[in-house]
């Protein structure tokens, strides 16, 4: 059976020179093809940088893409980015397509940045070890308490740790 | 250098004129997921839905994968589909997978409309897809 609609996206992040990073996020699907490119500057992790590019048959606010994005210059990815970011660009008079770009975008970073530690991990074989590491995880990184099934209150991981 | 990369590659099938099927993949520098999922046009619902988790974090990830059964029943048309689709599948469950089935609900008006802009555009090559799009989202 043929695909009828087939939708590709990808975010990467990418660390400049000068210490910030560079966030590219593009879709192409058989209606849309979108781009967004973010500049965040760490430790603070303050966009300082947002441009965005719609084509094909646009969605709502599409045709107003490169002024909704400015908005969100100057905004850091932190405790209430959500709130802020669907307030900023997405919304009736917004663009909801390029809120959810910017957050995938802002995830990507965090993500960026968790890479490191997980890659630690993985050199980790004793069961006992490895949970501890987890455990240790849990406690420098408090979002994720009950962020997911590893992380709810009944889960072995979270078993004792108080949180 | 890239230091984290996401790719997401949603695919919609037409099982029949009620049933549409997705395939969702995500892979990235940490995770790797799949979903299949079958929803009734007429009304949205999620009717079947199955996850494989290929790369994850920890020995309690895999617990999520049952979880994703309760999200058959929801309907992709109902309000706040999405923020439901996280809490109940990534909240309680893994919030990779709920990326996935969000990303396949997002695309079930998209899917219908490039199915029926093709149909048209086979049965008129010269219309103005522009103008047929316009119409069918006012």
């Amino acid at each position: 059976m043929t695909i009828k609609f087939l939708r590709s996206k990808i975010v990467e992040v990418e660390p400049k020179p000068d210490g910030s990073l560079a966030v590219s996020w593009r879709l192409t699907d058989d209606l849309l093809k979108a781009e967004v490119e973010l500049t965040v500057q760490p430790p603070e992790l303050e966009i300082l940088e947002a441009s965005a590019k719609l084509e094909r048959f646009l969605p709502q606010g599409g045709q107003d893409a490169a002024d909704i994005i400015e908005k969100i210059e100057g905004v850091s990815i932190g405790q209430g980015l959500r709130k802020i970011v669907r307030g900023l660009v997405g919304g009736p008079d917004g663009c909801p397509l390029l809120a959810e770009a910017v957050l995938e975008c802002c995830n990507a970073v965090i993500l960026h940045f968790t890479r490191p530690g997980i890659e630690l991990g993985e050199g980790i074989t004793d069961p006992d070890e490895m949970l501890a590491g987890i455990r240790a995880m849990v406690q420098t990184n408090p979002r994720l308490v009950r962020s997911c099934i590893s992380f709810q209150d009944d889960s072995p991981i979270m078993k004792g740790l108080n949180l | 250098m890239i230091t984290f990369h996401r790719s997401q590659i949603i695919g919609a099938e037409f099982l029949d004129e009620d049933t549409i099927r997705f395939n969702g993949i995500q892979e990235d520098h940490i995770y790797g997921m799949e979903i299949a999922m079958e929803v009734r046009i007429g009304d949205g619902e999620i009717l079947k839905i199955d996850g494989n988790m290929k790369r994850y974090t920890n020995f309690v990830c895999p617990q999520a994968i049952p979880v994703l059964q309760t999200a058959v029943g929801l309907s992709l048309r109902e309000e706040g589909w999405d923020r439901t689709v996280m809490r109940e599948i990534g909240r309680k469950g893994c919030e990779h997978f709920a990326e996935i089935v969000i990303e396949c609900g997002r695309c079930l008006d998209q899917a219908l409309m490039s199915r029926d802009l093709a149909a048209a555009v086979k049965e008129d090559p010269t219309l103005d897809q522009d103008a047929y799009l316009s119409a069918r989202v006012t």
